[in-house]
C-alpha cells in the first residue's frame, strides 16, 4: 500500500542498490507461523544455504527506516554475528543479515525442529528515522511526517500550494477546499465541497463525495466515500474503516458509507505498468523450494 | 406516585428486526409528544446498515425544533464509530450504555426540577 503516493518497497529496493546488488527475491507470507523473525521459513533458509550463498540480507516490509545498509553491513562484519537483527527503541525493525552458518543452521533447525533458535547475537542499534507501516496509527505519523518535511520521504505529485500536493490526472472541484500539508494521490477525485486535510493523505484512484470531511486520515487507493461523511483520525480502506484512537474497525458498505471501486483510468494504467515490466523482462518467478511450507512463489526482480 | 421522567426505547435495527415498523411508529411518536428525554438504545444492534441510518437522522429531525431532548446508547465503539463518521453524534449526545446516558447532566438536571416541581405541587395538597 502506497504512503503519500511513495512505493515502501521501491524505497528499499533504492537502498539496496546503493549496496550494490544487481537483484533481489520478493515472497509474500500470509501464514504468520510460517516465519521467524527474519521473515523466512526454515525450508527457504535451507535451500539458500544449499545453494551457497554466503550471506543473505532479509527485509521485511513490516517498516519504513532510513537506513544505510552498508552501515548495517559494516556492523555485521564487524560484530561478526552470524546473525545482525536491526532494532530501534521499540524493539525489531523486520531487517535482518545472517552469515551462511547461520543459513545451514535455521535449515538443520527447520529438519530437526529440536535445534535451539539464534540467541545472544547483538543487534545493531538504529537511531534514524523508523516507522512501523503495519500499525494504522504509526503509518498516520509517518504521513504527517512526510507531509511536513520530518522526514525524508516526501509525497509524489506536483506542490501546487505551500505543503499541497496533487498527483497526477486528480480532478478537484471549484468548491473543494483542500487544506495543507495534504496529499492527493492521482487519479483521485474530490467532488464539490468537500474538505480535505490537514495532515490527510488520499491516495491514487480515490473518489471523495460532495461534503465529505477527510481530516488527519489516510484514505487507501481505490476507496469511495459517500457524500457528507465526516473522516476524522481515521485510516479507510474500500470498505472499511480503523479509528486511529479507538482501535475499532467498522465496515462502511452496509450502510452505503463505503467501498472499494476499479476505475477503468487506474485498470488501464495497471495494465500498462504489467505490460512494461514483463516486456522489460525484469521479473521472473520461481518456486524456491518444494517443501509444503514454503509454497510462496519466489520472484526476482533485477534492480 | 411519579411517573419517570425519561423513555427508553430500542432501536428496530435491520430490516429483519421483530415488529420493525411498530417500534419505529412508537419511537417516532415519542419523539414527537413525548415532553421527556429519550434515550434511544440501540446497544443490541451489531452494525448499522442505510435504514438504520435513514431512522437516526429521521429521529434527529423529528426532535429538531422540540423540546424533546434526545440522546443515543451506541452500545458498541463500531456503533459509535459509525456515528462519527456520519456526523450524527455532533448533533445528538452518544453515549455506551443507558446507565451513561441516564448519568447525562441535563438529563439529570431535567429530573431534578421535576422532583423538584412535583413537591412543590404537593405541598399545597398536603398541608
Amino acid at each position: 500500500m502506497p504512503i503519500l503516493g511513495n512505493d515502501i518497497l521501491r524505497s528499499w529496493m533504492d537502498r539496496i542498490r546503493k549496496l550494490g546488488l544487481r537483484s533481489l527475491w520478493l515472497t509474500s507470507s500470509p501464514r504468520e507461523e510460517s516465519v521467524d523473525g527474519s521473515g523466512l521459513d526454515g525450508s527457504a533458509q535451507a535451500e539458500f544455504a544449499r545453494q551457497g550463498v554466503e550471506r543473505l540480507l532479509v527485509i521485511q516490509l513490516k517498516a519504513y527506516a532510513e537506513m544505510d545498509l552498508a552501515d548495517l553491513l559494516l556492523f555485521h562484519c564487524e560484530s561478526r554475528n552470524p546473525v545482525t537483527e536491526a532494532e530501534d527503541a521499540r524493539g525489531q525493525l523486520g531487517v535482518c543479515l545472517r552469515d551462511h552458518l547461520a543459513l545451514h543452521a535455521k535449515g538443520e533447525q527447520y529438519a530437526f525442529a529440536s535445534a535451539p533458535p539464534d540467541r545472544g547475537q547483538t543487534p545493531y542499534q538504529f537511531r534514524g528515522y523508523a516507522k512501523r507501516i503495519l500499525s494504522a496509527r504509526e503509518r498516520q505519523e509517518l504521513v504527517g511526517d512526510g507531509l511536513t518535511g520530518a522526514c525524508a520521504m516526501r509525497p509524489l505529485g506536483t506542490e501546487i500550494r505551500d505543503q499541497v500536493w496533487v498527483g497526477e490526472g486528480a480532478n478537484l472541484a471549484d468548491s473543494a477546499r483542500v487544506i495543507g500539508p495534504t496529499y492527493i494521490g492521482a487519479r483521485t477525485i474530490v467532488h464539490a465541497g468537500a474538505t480535505i486535510g490537514p495532515f490527510a493523505s488520499v491516495e491514487h484512484d480515490c473518489v471523495v463525495d460532495c461534503g465529505t470531511t477527510v481530516e488527519r486520515s489516510t484514505i487507501l487507493p481505490h476507496t469511495y466515500l459517500a457524500p457528507g461523511l465526516l473522516i476524522r483520525h481515521q485510516l479507510v480502506d474500500g470498505g472499511y474503516l480503523e479509528d486511529l484512537s479507538w482501535g475499532a474497525v467498522a465496515d462502511l458498505r452496509p450502510a452505503g458509507l463505503g467501498r472499494r471501486i476499479q476505475r477503468r483510468e487506474s485498470r488501464r494504467q495497471a495494465f500498462h505498468e504489467t505490460d512494461v515490466l514483463s516486456r522489460a523482462g525484469r521479473a521472473s518467478t520461481r518456486h524456491f523450494a518444494a517443501s509444503s511450507t514454503a509454497s510462496q512463489p519466489w520472484l526476482r526482480i533485477e534492480l | 406516585m411519579m411517573t419517570t421522567p425519561w423513555i427508553i426505547l430500542p432501536f428496530p435495527c435491520g430490516s429483519d428486526f421483530p415488529d420493525r415498523r411498530g417500534l419505529r411508529k412508537d419511537l417516532l411518536i415519542a419523539l414527537r409528544v413525548s415532553g421527556s428525554p429519550v434515550i434511544v438504545d440501540f446497544s443490541s444492534c451489531g452494525t448499522l446498515n442505510h435504514e438504520d441510518i435513514d431512522l437516526l437522522l429521521e429521529c434527529v429531525a423529528q426532535a429538531a425544533g422540540r423540546d424533546t431532548k434526545v440522546l443515543f446508547v451506541a452500545g458498541s465503539r463500531v456503533n459509535r464509530v459509525l456515528l462519527e463518521v456520519t456526523r450524527i453524534s455532533s448533533l445528538v449526545p452518544v453515549f455506551n450504555s443507558v446507565r451513561e446516558a441516564l448519568a447525562y447532566p441535563q438529563i439529570a438536571a431535567e429530573n431534578d426540577a421535576k422532583v423538584l416541581r412535583a413537591s412543590q405541587f404537593q405541598k399545597p395538597g398536603s398541608a
